[in-house]
């Protein structure tokens, strides 16, 4: 049905899309850290002072975090590494052009050129292939934790 | 015809979906699948799980920020359902609704009424058992829906799984609580049934392994409810049959109950170092016990014992961490000799004792040792001696309480001069053990329209309507009530019985009632047969009601002589019906709100 004759009859979409939500190009960092935090309670520890508490102390709470953290953030963001060997054994590069400097980094006796033929390996390095966040809704994503009170 | 073959484990504490194309019914071997679960796991975050919890959470006006509690199907829902719920229930238990199913065969409340969260404050509105039960029901039929836009749910041979130990009245809730989710007819299928299905749905050479003549002991230890059924092989006309010959009483006992007991028990060791928990840390313990216990009833090789870790709370993490462990032999001591001691074969369950169970608001099995409940079944059965052993249960996961039961029952056989427990091997992962009973039920819907094996059982108990004796009335003493057997034991689904023998006289536009009482014990009284006295093996459920519409001429009062008619549907839903001579039938309803009110 054309356009004109359908909109006579009530029937057209209304032209104007929904406006687009406002996302701040800092909301996905800030929600990261409230997973981080609500999963795994990572701003707690981190912001901690743990000067005067003994390694065993330190030991077994990071511990119980580690293994919390681990599992929210392999659970949003799909992590591999740059290359994918044994890191000490030797790895070949194109010694016809310079690496990629995101994704290789040489260090030591780096020749004038940039160029090797490869060189050891001592980081794999961590690339992200997916990122899986829920949608961020009403919520106020400057609050990383809410304060918790409780009613006696 | 639909689609696919649906089956609804519609668990205590979890709730698993499992499917399979129906067109695959012609083969014994079915691709049975499980469909997980889009569910909130936290406020604004829906994933799909392979279960959904069945908890519930009714949540207040400003708990959640707008829209976080948006599903794909419902921007605003009233209630929580699933990981969520749990999660802030744990924060907020005052409006956190579970084990609602365990209230489904609550003998002393109504579960049509509002009655959970049962210890909610004034000014929350609470929902009735068969509510929160249609609540997870529709949760499950909206989440497929979602993905099956095609198929809907309520278009599909849906089968949900209920214990082989619900009585009729609570079997009749669950259909109601279907019914209410959306669903037009559901068929009802036994736990221990299903579970022995899904072993079928995984070992197609089962006919080598059992032959006519063995007898298989399922024991079923779910969340909250442990079940025992006991399936006999036989044969006919030259192929491997199987029925259900047994199956045992309500024990509102479960996995649950075992990891609760470990929990408290490390929480008491805290106490006695001075740190006192709060819920969050309770719960965290009670996690990490669950995990410990696996660890440490893992077999001959397992670990003296776990560390458990109590992190502190608000930002004194680190410092406010206390740390513990668990050792093995405390472990041991509380569930094998507190849920499976050794015991004779002759042992008895302690009686329950009333005044303590009524504060908690469910008959919780009083004694919760499972094996002397299980030397009761196995008596009851006719001092039954079973060939094999299958169970299921995510609790069996930890391989010490398995061998144990092994032990005991075998300590039994042999004092019979039977021969050992052959073992049944059900599923190998964990969290399939937690599948199986899903699974199987879809296995059994495909089987009912294919070639697949069928467990015959027919109904697990005997059922009577009670009748007062015309002895004439001594004042201030009831009248002593006879019992007329109405359906027989292992009645069949699609069967029909008829009691001619007795005449009750119906009087038009007001309600009859009757009372009613079951039996697991008594197998052999024939349908019509009257016993004399209501005997101490007869347990008495929520009366049935029926009520004929009143003559539209209203000047005639009319009374029908009718008689009972009993009716297996093949959905597995026991009817009793009134037959008047002239062919008019009225259906017969139960009254639970009778029995609760009987029972105050």
């Amino acid at each position: 049905m054309p356009e004109d004759i359908a909109s006579h009859f009530g029937y057209a979409k209304p032209m104007k899309a929904p406006e687009p939500p406002k996302i701040k190009i800092t909301d996905g960092a800030l929600q990261i850290l409230q997973i981080l935090q609500r999963d795994s309670r990572l701003v707690d520890f981190l912001m901690e002072d743990i000067s005067s508490y003994g390694d065993d102390q330190v030991g077994s709470a990071v511990r119980s975090i580690h293994g919390d953290c681990k599992a929210s953030l392999t659970r949003h963001v799909t992590l591999a590494p740059v290359i994918d060997n044994v890191e000490g054994t030797y790895q070949k590069l194109d010694p016809s052009k310079a690496p990629d400097p995101n994704r290789i980094k040489l260090i030591g006796n780096v020749p004038a050129t940039g160029k090797a033929a490869g060189g050891t390996l001592r980081h794999r390095g961590w690339i992200v292939s997916s990122v899986n966040l829920p949608p961020l809704g009403k919520q106020d994503i400057s609050v990383l934790a809410p304060a918790e009170l409780e009613v006696e | 015809m639909s689609e696919y073959i649906v089956g609804i484990d519609l668990g205590t504490t979890n709730s698993a979906l499992a499917y399979a194309p129906a067109s695959s019914a012609d083969g014994e071997t079915a691709p049975v699948q499980l469909f997980p679960v889009a569910q909130l796991v936290n406020p604004g975050e829906v994933t799909a799980l392979d279960l959904l919890p069945s908890s519930l959470y009714i949540p207040g006006a400003n708990e959640f920020v707008e829209g976080s509690l948006a599903l794909p199907w419902d921007d605003t829902p009233r209630y929580v359902t699933g990981s969520l719920a749990r999660k802030r229930g744990v924060e907020n238990t005052s409006r956190l609704v579970s084990s609602a199913k365990s209230w489904l065969s609550n003998q002393n409340a109504d579960p049509t009424q509002p009655l959970l969260p049962p210890a909610a404050p004034e000014g929350i509105e609470k929902i009735s058992p068969v509510d929160a039960s249609r609540e997870y029901l529709n949760h499950l039929r909206s989440a497929w829906n979602q993905a099956h836009p095609d198929a809907p749910l309520e278009k599909q041979t849906v089968l949900i799984t209920v214990p082989a130990s619900f009585d009729a009245s609570a079997r009749d809730l669950t259909q109601r609580a279907a019914k209410l989710a959306g669903f037009p007819e559901v068929t009802i299928i036994e736990e221990p049934q299903s579970a022995f299905y899904a072993w079928i749905e995984r070992n197609p050479d089962w006919r080598e392994q059992v032959a006519p003549g063995d007898l298989i002991l399922v024991v079923d230890i779910g969340g909250g409810t442990t079940d025992f059924t006991l399936i006999a092989v036989t044969e006919e006309s030259g192929s491997l049959q199987l029925e259900r010959v047994a199956v045992g009483e309500h024990l509102l006992l479960g996995g649950d109950n075992m990891d609760l007991a470990v929990a408290r028990f490390a929480e008491q060791q805290f106490a006695q170092k001075g740190t006192k928990l709060d819920a969050l840390q309770f719960h965290s313990l009670w996690q990490q016990c669950r995990a410990a216990k696996e660890t440490l009833l893992a077999g001959d090789s397992a670990p003296e014992e776990q560390p458990l870790t109590i992190l502190g709370r608000g930002s004194g993490l680190v410092g406010g961490t206390v740390k513990g462990k668990i050792r093995r032999d405390d472990v041991r001591q509380l569930l094998l000799e507190g849920f499976f001691p050794i015991v004779a074969a002759d042992a008895f369950p302690q009686r329950q004792r009333r005044a303590a169970l009524m504060e908690v608001g469910l008959n919780y099995a009083s004694d919760p040792a499972v094996t002397k409940h299980l030397a009761q079944f196995l008596r009851q059965a006719g001092n039954a001696r079973p060939t094999h052993l299958l169970l299921n249960g995510g609790v069996l996961q930890a391989r010490a309480i398995e061998r144990r039961l092994f032990d005991v029952i075998n300590g039994w056989l042999k004092e019979s001069s039977a021969p050992a427990l052959i073992e049944l091997q059900n599923e190998t992962k964990q969290a399939d053990l937690m599948h199986a009973v899903a699974r199987g039920a879809a296995y059994y819907g495909l089987a009912r329209t294919g070639k697949g094996v069928r467990i015959r059982g027919g109904v697990p108990r005997t059922y009577y309507v009670g009748i007062e004796s015309s002895l004439p009335a001594v004042p201030g003493l009831a009248a002593p009530m006879k019992a007329l057997t109405v359906v027989p034991f292992g009645l069949e689904e699609g069967s029909r019985v008829q009691l001619p023998q007795r005449k009750f006289a119906l009087i038009v536009g007001e309600p009859a009632e009757f009372r009613f009482f079951s039996s697991l014990s008594r197998k052999t009284d024939e349908p019509g047969s009257l016993i004399e006295e209501i005997s101490d093996d007869m347990e008495e459920l929520p009366p049935m009601e029926v009520s004929l519409p009143p003559h539209t001429d209203a000047t005639r009062e009319e009374i029908v002589p009718v008689t009972l008619e009993t009716n297996v549907t093949e959905t597995g839903m026991l009817e009793l019906w009134c037959v008047a001579a002239d062919g008019r039938r009225w259906k017969l309803e139960f009254n639970v709100r009778e029995r609760a009110a009987a029972a105050a």
